[in-house]
């Protein structure tokens, strides 16, 4: 009996004694996010090209200039180049460096360093490489350094907010040339021992990237605007969004990435955590085939635009985290003015229908992947559609499958989003209305010489009034006659602790510009 | 047949059974509807940068020719280089191993443990509460679904009672030493104790949601055989010698109670590996399941292949490591 008793206190301590390790607050001088870690591939600069690896990436290497939102407006501030202008040409730009910038191990940082990283992303030919290659038209000659403090490059006379946007875009870190030469191998320009490592000047250093465990950040105490007040970042991978709200409720993180919809909703108005939001840097659309049956007319495609209930995707669907913005510039873009003329209108979809020809409607089929989201947003639009006569199919595809088929022009309906590749109108004309690109116009078969022309005039225009005015003549033309049904513009959220101040700010420009020296607790 | 011959045998068999896996597994994932290079690439991506890497990758060559290049690479221990991770699939596979191994061994003493004595013990005890304990148990164990009884027991030990931490395999502010990748191993080698405890606090729970189907399956087998051990006559005879009940059932039943036990053990390690994905992902575990499953979902083939292979491998020789053991203690087994 002494002997069972015995055993039954030396288990009960072991396990009070394992117990006692687990603690339930991050350190003050830290800021522990949670998120799930699976698409992190690298921390270069030069081959990074997605959004949670360059928020982290944002933060090890500095740039020319920064890219930030200032009353809900993302424009363009200084950087590591305190000026800049741009030749009459509009194609030859100077930017003046600061004086007595180093890096974080202390080397001096001059315009050698910035020319070595341009060129290098150049030679690197990786994801990001074609808005330097294709949207800016650089090339290795075309990026040169006359002295220490100045940095010329010359364009293809893109505008001067492509050009400002780009050059404060994430593959635009300066990168530290003796130290990438070191450890370079087979002449990857150390491409390799970047993925983990860090060789920058902005306001943190790679200090590890444990895969699928965490991403740790350290403070540079040599950061030119001075270090930042977090001391240490820790990404730490859980991939689970329950176990996320779990730990963020308890205080093992101070910030949740990847919270569903219905777990941000849930914490509203909680005593110890906030919600916090920016609109996110995507468009989610339906796009229709304007080469096929029915949607050659115009008036279908109207139809269907009428047709759709955006409130209640935006309600329901996405239970609110979602703007109603039905032109392809995201809130807060260049050129972005409200402009939302479609809402649900059966009746006139009806008549724009029978004007058509289509009374009794029509079959299609609508293509989408997946994911949750969008399996609800097509059954959404299908129930929309049949209220018009249109009696939809819902086919769903593995992503990779599906804008295989799309690529080919083969889809009659697709339900799906567009990333935003750079902060600029450009970015998204060209995609939604230009089919000489070969995107999204050209794959829903809308070859519309009209829209392609304003797209590439605009794009070249460096008169910023006229620029101004030649999108909100292409978004309305493109309301009337594009191919595309414009559902919403994503919310990004976040799942924050209190005690976090500031994080509404430093998550403002989210995959633009993620900045982590304003965060303090 | 000797032990000897027995072996080569065995492991002729093996290689047999690998090259197996190594061609369906290839031309499974090479017949799914899917384009690897544009998962990787996503939906922005132009046509001619997908036709460009698909030509990098080698992915526009004939079947055939993918075929054989691949088996060559296999011969040569070179599973090639992820398309995801732009790493070779051996480092990334020998990167994430060990903590799925450690997980696997861990549920596995687990399994045992548990399924052992609640076998036994709802024999020896047949139709008393215990054996109503262990039914139950059992039922339980192979009818929760992993993700689900994971959730629950983080919310209740870890979000309610705060007694256990709530996933990962260490503390973010406690550091531990890295010399095998076997966390609990190397603490011990490195006299860390801190780190030990703590490592321990973090298996416990996924190493029971792991273990817990295994678990419920040994116990069920080890009734069954006890019941029927402790029929035969020697038992019988045993007793009847005038034998003490705890000698006649630990030295004269178990020890050969245990033998289809054995089996399970081997059968249920290949489980552990294989179906540890879920478990990896509630409690946010960074091992080879989740590896092998993301790899999946972004079609990468190399990575897929790799690491299935590799599972198949070890499952392999943990079938052929109990084989050689039966053969070596029960002759008969050789024939």
């Amino acid at each position: 009996m002494l002997k069972k008793m015995y055993l039954w206190t030396i288990l009960i301590v072991l396990f009070l004694s394992l117990t006692c390790l687990t603690n339930a607050t991050t350190p003050k001088d830290a800021l522990v996010i949670g998120a799930n870690t699976e698409i992190f591939i690298t921390n270069d600069p030069g081959v990074s090209f997605e959004v949670l690896p360059n928020a982290m990436v944002q933060n090890i290497y500095a740039k020319l200039v920064s890219v930030v939102v200032k009353d809900k407006q993302f424009i363009t501030v200084p950087g590591l180049a305190e000026s800049w202008e741009v030749a009459p040409d509009g194609k030859t730009w100077t930017f003046h460096l600061r004086k007595g910038l180093v890096f974080a191990d202390g080397d001096p940082l001059k315009a050698d360093a910035v020319v070595y990283s341009f060129q290098r992303v150049l030679k690197l030919q990786k994801s990001p490489c074609w808005l330097f290659s294709d949207v800016l038209g650089l090339t290795e000659e075309s990026i040169a350094a006359p002295d220490d403090y100045t940095v010329k490059i010359v364009t293809n006379g893109a505008p001067s907010n492509v050009v400002l946007t780009m050059v404060g875009n994430t593959l635009s870190g300066v990168l530290n040339p003796r130290v990438v030469k070191e450890h370079e191998v087979d002449g990857d320009m150390g491409q390799a021992w970047l993925m983990d490592h860090s060789a920058g000047a902005g306001p943190y250093n790679l200090e590890e990237w444990d895969r699928k465990i965490k991403v740790v950040l350290k403070a540079n105490e040599n950061y030119w605007r001075g270090a930042p007040k977090i001391k240490t970042v820790i990404l730490q991978d859980i991939p689970e969004p329950t176990d996320q709200l779990l730990l963020l409720k308890k205080g093992d993180i101070d910030v949740a990435w990847d919270l569903t919809a219905e777990q941000a909703n849930s914490l509203k108005g909680g005593p110890d955590v906030s919600i916090v939001t920016t609109p996110g840097q995507s468009d989610e659309y339906v796009g229709m085939n304007a080469g096929w049956g029915p949607f050659k007319d115009v008036r279908v495609r109207q139809a269907v635009k009428y047709a759709i209930d955006y409130n209640a995707i935006i309600d329901k669907v996405m239970t609110g985290f979602a703007i109603n913005n039905q032109q392809f510039l995201p809130v807060g873009y260049f050129g972005y003015v409200e402009n939302n003329p479609y809402y649900q209108d059966i009746e006139k979809a009806k008549t724009l229908m029978a004007e058509a020809g289509y009374a009794d409607g029509f079959d299609v089929e609508i293509v989408t992947n997946t994911t949750e989201r969008r399996k609800t947003e097509a059954v959404v639009v299908q129930e929309n559609l049949a209220k018009i006569g249109i009696r939809a199919t819902i086919n769903l595809m593995q992503a990779s499958q599906m804008y295989a088929k799309f690529r080919e022009q083969g889809l009659q309906i697709i339900v799906a989003g567009w990333g935003v590749d750079y902060p600029d109108a450009d970015a998204l004309s060209n995609p939604f209305a230009n089919y000489r690109v070969k995107q999204l116009a050209w794959r829903c078969v809308w070859y519309d010489d009209y829209a392609a022309d304003l797209t590439e005039a605009a794009s070249k225009e460096i008169n910023e009034d006229r620029r101004f005015q030649m999108y909100q003549d292409l978004t309305n033309y493109w309301h009337i006659y594009g191919p595309f049904a414009m559902m919403y513009q994503p919310i990004q959220f976040w799942g924050v602790r209190n005690e976090v101040k500031n994080y509404d700010k430093a998550a403002e420009g989210y995959s633009v510009h993620y900045d982590l020296t304003e965060v303090y607790k | 047949m000797k032990l000897g011959t027995y072996i080569i045998k065995r492991i002729f068999l093996m290689v047999i059974v690998m090259l197996g896996v190594a061609t369906i597994v290839f031309f499974i994932t090479r017949v799914i509807p899917a384009d690897p290079v544009g998962a990787i690439l996503g939906g922005n991506a132009p046509i001619e940068r997908v036709d460009e890497m698909r030509h990098q990758l080698g992915l526009d060559k004939p079947i055939t020719l993918q075929f054989i290049d691949y088996i060559k690479g296999i011969v040569h221990a070179d599973f090639g280089i992820s398309l995801k991770s732009n790493r070779p699939v051996l480092k990334d596979i020998i990167n994430y191993f060990p903590a799925t191994i450690e997980l696997a061994i861990a549920s596995m003493i687990f399994a045992v443990v548990v399924g052992v004595v609640l076998g036994v013990y709802s024999a020896i005890y047949r139709n008393k509460p215990i054996d109503h304990f262990s039914r139950i148990f059992s039922i339980l164990g192979v009818s929760m679904p992993v993700f689900w009884l994971g959730l629950l027991l983080l919310l209740l030990f870890y979000y309610h009672l705060d007694l256990l931490p709530g996933g990962g395999r260490n503390s973010l502010f406690i550091f531990s030493p890295r010399i095998t990748g076997l966390l609990l191993l190397d603490s011990i080698i490195a006299g860390d104790w801190i780190a030990f405890w703590d490592g321990l606090s973090h298996i416990i729970l996924p190493a029971f949601v792991l273990g817990y189907a295994s678990a419920a399956s040994i116990a069920r087998i080890m009734r069954a055989s006890m019941l029927d051990i402790l029929r035969q006559d020697f038992i019988r005879t045993a007793k009847s010698k005038g034998l003490s009940k705890r000698v006649v059932i630990y030295r004269h039943a178990l020890k050969n109670a245990l033998i289809p036990v054995v089996t399970i053990i081997g059968l249920s390690f290949g489980s552990l590996l294989s179906g540890a994905v879920l478990t990896e992902t509630i409690f946010s575990w960074p091992g080879l399941g989740r590896y092998i499953v993301n790899a999946l979902l972004v079609l990468d083939y190399p990575a897929v292949t790799g690491g299935t292979l590799f599972i198949a491998f070890v499952y392999s020789l943990a079938n052929l490591v109990v084989d050689i053991s039966y053969a070596a203690l029960d002759p008969r087994m050789r024939v």
